[in-house]
């Protein structure tokens, strides 16, 4: 019968959390789809451990997540067309106006990010947690994570600079026209 | 302009993310998703395994005695089959029907039993019928926080049981005495619903809960004694069709599904020698959706009476003619067991459906 509670709490577990884990997942992979294939993985891998998981499962699988996120998952196959397909989204936004949310394309613009740095903004402004936290996920040094955020928000801005700029212009184009 | 960068980052991802929802049964997911991938790796590494076992397995049919790459290449089959119950269980609710036909060496009609069967983890759940549509028994395990729980509903007394723990009635016909060198045994001898003569509990040591029938299907087929015999066409399927050795004292046949590997149809016969007792068993592989976890549970009929579970089953033994009893060695499967010369077995008798036709 310990199979059966365990599998129970598991159960359980996954109808508490697994919407906030699978929100973690799009953002470190960059669109649902990437998303809910990292969390599956992210999830199997609690399963093969469950039995023996001491403390917060929610722990191991968003340091799943990450480190997935991080080692590259499925770089070589299918997210790197997905990647390719995300720019030329971004390259073509639908509104050409200019009018897209910044708050959106930010979001999006992380995908460009190294890995590591996308991990990082997403520990710090998704999961809201400290710099020591988000290094103990992502089993580096608080200075790495303080780093790497930093980097990661310069990038960001540069992109969102040329994205406000490249909207502002098509902004401008399409009042001319 | 970092702060804004920042709060406007915070707000988007969680703008981003507003509507995400994880998909129902995450957990399946996975399950089905390790197995079909385990099985896409094995076709990959296996360069075109499934296709050969498909010539392989039609030249065994054609040629008699199979080369002796068939021998391995039943193994392979089997270990799939082995690793493809792995996974079911419990990630599938494995559905059975089984029909039991036999013809009575004592001069009697032969019989025709039928019975579906649920398991699913430690639940587990058999229905018995005397005729189509007719239930005859109900029982089952369900699975709670401290202990099983059985319940058992007679519908020919309208009487019905529960109780926590182990509380099935004792098994009447030892099945437990079947050979079960190196951990086989032949699937006959693991589902609790074959040869099960109609008393609730035949079949199983009472001490025991039910093996679910992936887990019984799988030592089923690590003993080794199946060999591949073909190709068969079973409800659409184009089956990989498994017949136990020549010899061996039970004749069972597995139909596998080449896709997932999982059984989709088991037989088993008497071995020559004893009465013609034929059970088939049309396995199918459910997803456990709320609708089908429901399957598993035992209801209680309206206006049926609970009383002890001595008084469920007893009604039932006392129907069964002594003069239908079956001899100890008519109904022996293995004349070389010890169990078959063993003294009159205390209970049994012809399938169930016969005392109430």
């Amino acid at each position: 019968m310990a199979a059966g509670r365990s599998t129970a709490e598991l159960e359980r577990f996954l109808a508490e959390r697994a919407d906030h884990l699978l929100r973690t997942a799009v953002l470190l992979a960059g669109n649902r789809e990437a998303g809910e294939d990292l969390l599956q993985t992210a999830v199997e891998r609690l399963l093969r451990r469950w039995g023996r998981i001491d403390g917060d499962p929610e722990g191991y699988v968003r340091r799943t997540l990450c480190n997935l996120a991080i080692d590259g998952y499925r770089r070589a196959g299918r997210w790197r067309q997905k990647e390719r397909l995300l720019r030329t989204e971004l390259r073509q936004p639908q509104d050409a106006t200019g009018d897209v949310d910044l708050r959106d394309a930010l979001v999006r613009l992380l995908v460009q990010l190294p890995a590591r740095q996308r991990a990082v903004l997403v520990l710090r402004y998704w999961e809201q947690l400290t710099d020591a936290e988000a290094a103990a996920v992502l089993g580096c040094s608080e200075g790495t994570v303080k780093s790497s955020g930093s980097r990661g928000l310069a990038r960001l801005r540069e992109l969102a600079d040329g994205w406000t700029d490249t909207a502002a212009m098509s902004g401008r184009n399409g009042k001319r026209s | 302009m970092s702060t804004d960068v920042e709060d406007l980052l915070r707000e988007g991802m969680e703008r981003f993310t507003a509507d995400l929802r994880a998909p129902a049964g995450l957990t399946c997911q996975i399950v089905r998703r390790r197995r079909r991938r385990r099985l896409a790796l094995r076709s990959l590494t296996g360069a075109g395994m499934a296709l050969s076992a498909g010539a392989v397995a039609l030249a065994v049919v054609v040629v008699p005695s199979p080369p002796h790459g068939g021998i391995d290449l039943t193994a392979d089959v089997v270990k799939h089959v082995n690793s493809a119950l792995t996974a079911a269980d419990p990630g599938d609710i494995a559905q059975m029907s089984v029909t039991t036909s036999s013809a009575s060496p004592y001069g009697g009609e032969a019989t025709t039993t039928t019975a579906e069967e649920w398991s699913y983890g430690d639940q587990w759940r058999s229905v018995t019928y005397s005729s189509p549509g007719h239930p005859l028994y109900d029982e089952g395990y369900t699975a709670s926080a401290s202990s099983p729980v059985y319940t058992l509903v007679n519908y020919s007394t309208r009487t019905w049981t529960k109780r926590p723990g182990l509380g099935r009635p004792a098994a009447a016909i030892p099945f437990s005495t079947l050979p079960a060198s190196r951990g086989c045994r032949p699937a006959i001898g693991a589902f609790p619903l074959l040869y099960k003569f109609g008393l609730p509990g035949i079949g199983l040591p009472a001490s025991t809960l039910p093996s679910t029938v992936a887990r019984s299907l799988r030592t089923a087929v690590a003993c080794g004694t199946l060999t591949i015999a073909g190709r068969q066409s079973i409800d659409g399927i184009e089956t990989i069709k498994l017949t136990s050795r020549p010899g061996s004292f039970i004749s069972e046949t597995i139909w596998v599904s080449p896709s997932t590997y999982l059984p989709v149809r088991v037989v088993a016969r008497s071995a020559s020698g004893a009465p013609a007792v034929q059970q088939t068993a049309n396995i199918t592989w459910l997803p456990p959706t709320a609708q089908n976890l429901a399957k598993l549970t035992v209801p209680i009929p309206a206006g049926f009476r609970k009383v002890s579970l001595s008084a469920v089953a007893a009604p039932t033994f006392r129907q069964i003619s002594p003069a239908l009893l079956p001899r100890p060695r008519a109904f022996c499967l293995m004349p070389a067991v010890n169990a078959c010369g063993n003294p009159p077995l205390p209970v049994g008798g012809p399938p169930l459906g016969s005392g109430y036709r």
